[in-house]
């Protein structure tokens, strides 16, 4: 029998001890995994979706608020620009692409994104199209809409299907529903793994005349409706991207001494975001972490010298029978080993799986969208120091194994 | 002096410190003892008279401030820890009186726990565990756990344990101390049995003077443990009691 084997022997021995300590030290290398991949995992995620526009381009108001709300659709825009700046930009030969976006309406909290077919044909980073369709066709008349991929899995919605926006960019009990100009489905997206997935598309035409509409309506209802020529066309925000990332800061300041509105590089806030709010709390967390697993560690030394105090007798056993100092405290060791190894594999699988059941929550919740299963070099070093935290906490019961003469115990009754 | 081949065990001027009892320095000495191959010898004495001492000297579970100890040819102030723990394991089967059986293992696992360590392979150490086992007529009960073997089954699995690796000197500390009288006849018995029938040394601690006298060879231990001092005033620093 070999001493791994006598030692898992002596583990299951005293099974409701084992699974606690092993619970203990699995909890702590959970909330360290958790925290690591919940961090590179966000911030990949965060990245990647700010790396798809170099800059968007909105009415007056904060930056970070700009790109939330147009690229992640998750803060309210400040306010709006002409149509015209808009048509500037796409004619600039600096843009390698831009496409308006108008919000205002939603359907059961999805955002309704005005825009213009030409939006779809924004490619990635590495040049392939972002998007392509699972079912049906682009936009083509007002009031036609393409799904996001999450909507339609949501909603339920299908093709031909149709459906009347809410005022409003976030579901409220109550909102305006405007039952006279409903929608028709024309197409779905396939999934894109970016927030675009949580978007419905339709054109901007349509959005401008849902809105006129009830101006006027309410206009006339408060009998302050006044003859007018029409009001110029306005988009809530202009989503760039540039023949060269480099000239993003450049374009951002030429755009805002040019127009009265703003010009936000997404990186550079999500960026800020990160290191101004998301970073300082995941470090807090970290130590937290960190602290459970040194705690975890202690509870993992106390288990083993409680079980080495109780197994003395044991081991002055194996000594009469034969085994020699190194090979107790090998057994001690090996204990100790299954232990560490076991509750940080355990808190590993338990970190990744909760993370896993948990992604499309956080993707309905955040628009964060994120590969649960994935492991990098910064989690596989935390393993290390942990497993190294409990190595070390079991060298301390294998080392009083190995010192201990085997005739003090031989007495003991038990 | 040169021991003669014959003898397994030969101990010679040992001397050893055994700390303090009832408020005096103990020391156990011991001139010259030798056991020959085959020999079936009965320690006896009084409580703290030494027999338990002069056991553990010769498994090399203590060693001696002075002296020679032998077993097997082997000078065992000449061997490592690791070298003494490997030649017990080989050389002495040892037999306790309350069993110290291995509580998480069965009876099968017990006895090849032991071979284990006297360095044997796996398929040796099972078909050599079942032997055992079989020998001391517990071939029905190889998968019990000790908590469910009567006392005297655990004293046979101690028993096959000890003779499993088919050691040269078997040491049997008050084997039947822990059992009533007919268990403890039949465990003696078995003892005397599975030593003669190998050619095996068998030494054993026993307080019975009926099972002392059955033995072929008696060594009183009495004066082995002799006071040397008296302890000046203050706690005591050492600790007696093992010499039994």
């Amino acid at each position: 029998m070999s001493l791994l084997r006598m030692a898992s022997r002596y583990l299951l021995a005293r099974l409701p001890v084992t699974l606690l300590t092993l619970a203990g030290v699995a909890l702590g290398a959970a909330l360290v995994c958790g925290v690591l991949t919940l961090r590179r995992e966000s911030e990949r995620a965060f990245a990647r979706e700010a790396a798809l526009f170099d800059l968007v381009v909105g009415g007056k108001g904060g930056t970070l608020q700009l790109v939330l709300s147009c690229v992640y659709h998750l803060d309210l825009p400040s306010g709006n620009i002409p149509y015209a700046d808009y048509e500037k930009l796409r004619r600039d030969s600096r843009v390698l692409w831009a496409a308006p976006i108008g919000l205002g309406d939603n359907h059961e909290g999805y955002r309704i994104v005005g825009t213009e077919a030409h939006f779809f044909d924004l490619p990635d980073r590495g040049g392939r199209p972002l998007f392509s369709l699972r079912e049906g066709r682009i936009f083509v008349d007002e009031f036609e809409v393409v799904l996001g991929s999450e909507v339609a899995a949501t909603t339920g919605l299908r093709l031909g299907d149709r459906f009347a926006g809410t005022h409003g960019l976030v579901k409220v009990p109550g909102s305006e529903v405007h039952g006279d100009f409903p929608y028709t489905v024309s197409g779905i997206l396939a999934p894109t793994g970016t927030t675009q997935d949580r978007a419905i598309f339709g054109t901007l035409a349509s959005v401008w005349k849902i809105h006129e509409t009830e101006d006027r309506l309410h206009s006339a209802i408060q009998g302050t409706a006044t003859l007018q020529r029409e009001a110029p066309r306005e988009t809530t925000a202009v989503l760039v991207r540039l023949e060269t990332p480099g000239l993003r800061l450049h374009l951002a300041d030429e755009i805002r001494r040019r127009t009265g509105g703003v010009a936000a590089i997404p990186l550079n806030e999500v960026m800020r975001l990160y290191q101004g709010v998301i970073a300082p709390m995941q470090r807090a967390l970290l130590v937290v972490a960190s602290a459970v697993v040194v705690v975890s560690c202690l509870g993992m030394l106390a288990t083993l010298l409680q079980a080495g105090e109780r197994r003395r007798r044991d081991l002055a056993i194996l000594r009469s029978l034969g085994a020699n100092p190194r090979e107790v405290a090998t057994l001690t060791f090996l204990e100790g080993l299954l232990l560490c190894v076991g509750g940080l594999a355990g808190g590993a699988l338990l970190a990744h799986g909760i993370l896993a059941w948990a992604a499309p929550s956080i993707r309905e919740a955040s628009g964060l969208v994120f590969t649960a299963w994935s492991f990098d070099r910064e989690e596989a070093r935390a393993l290390g120091v942990m497993a190294l935290c409990g190595l070390l906490a079991s060298l301390v019961p294998a080392l009083a194994a190995y010192r201990r003469p085997p005739l003090a115990d031989l007495s003991l009754e038990g | 002096m040169k021991t003669p081949a014959s003898d397994l065990v030969a101990l010679r001027d040992v001397a050893l410190r055994l700390g303090i009892d009832s408020g005096r320095k103990i020391r156990f000495t011991l001139a010259d003892f030798r056991v020959g191959e085959g020999e079936a010898v009965a320690l006896t004495g009084p409580s703290g008279c030494g027999k338990s001492t002069l056991l553990n000297l010769i498994a090399g579970l203590r060693r001696p401030d002075s002296g020679s100890v032998r077993v097997a040819g082997c000078e065992l102030a000449n061997l490592g820890e690791a070298g003494i723990d490997r030649h017990r394991g080989k050389v002495c089967g040892i037999v306790f009186q309350s069993f110290h059986l291995l509580a998480p293992f069965d009876a099968l696992e017990n006895v090849m726990i032991g071979l284990r360590f006297s360095g044997m392979g796996t398929r040796d150490c099972r078909r050599r565990a079942e032997a055992a086992l079989d020998r001391v007529g517990l071939s029905g009960r190889r998968h019990s756990s000790p908590a469910t073997l009567s006392v005297g089954e655990r004293q046979r699995v101690a028993i096959a344990r000890a003779i499993a690796s088919d050691p040269p000197l078997l040491l049997a500390d008050e084997p039947t101390g822990s059992l009533d009288a007919a268990t403890g006849r039949e465990i003696f018995a078995l003892l005397c049995e599975t030593a003669r029938e190998a050619g095996r040394t068998l030494l054993l601690v026993t307080h019975e003077e009926s099972l002392a006298a059955s033995l072929p060879r008696r060594f009183d231990c009495s004066g082995l443990v002799e006071s040397i001092a008296a302890v000046e005033a203050g706690p005591a620093t050492g600790k007696g009691g093992e010499a039994g």
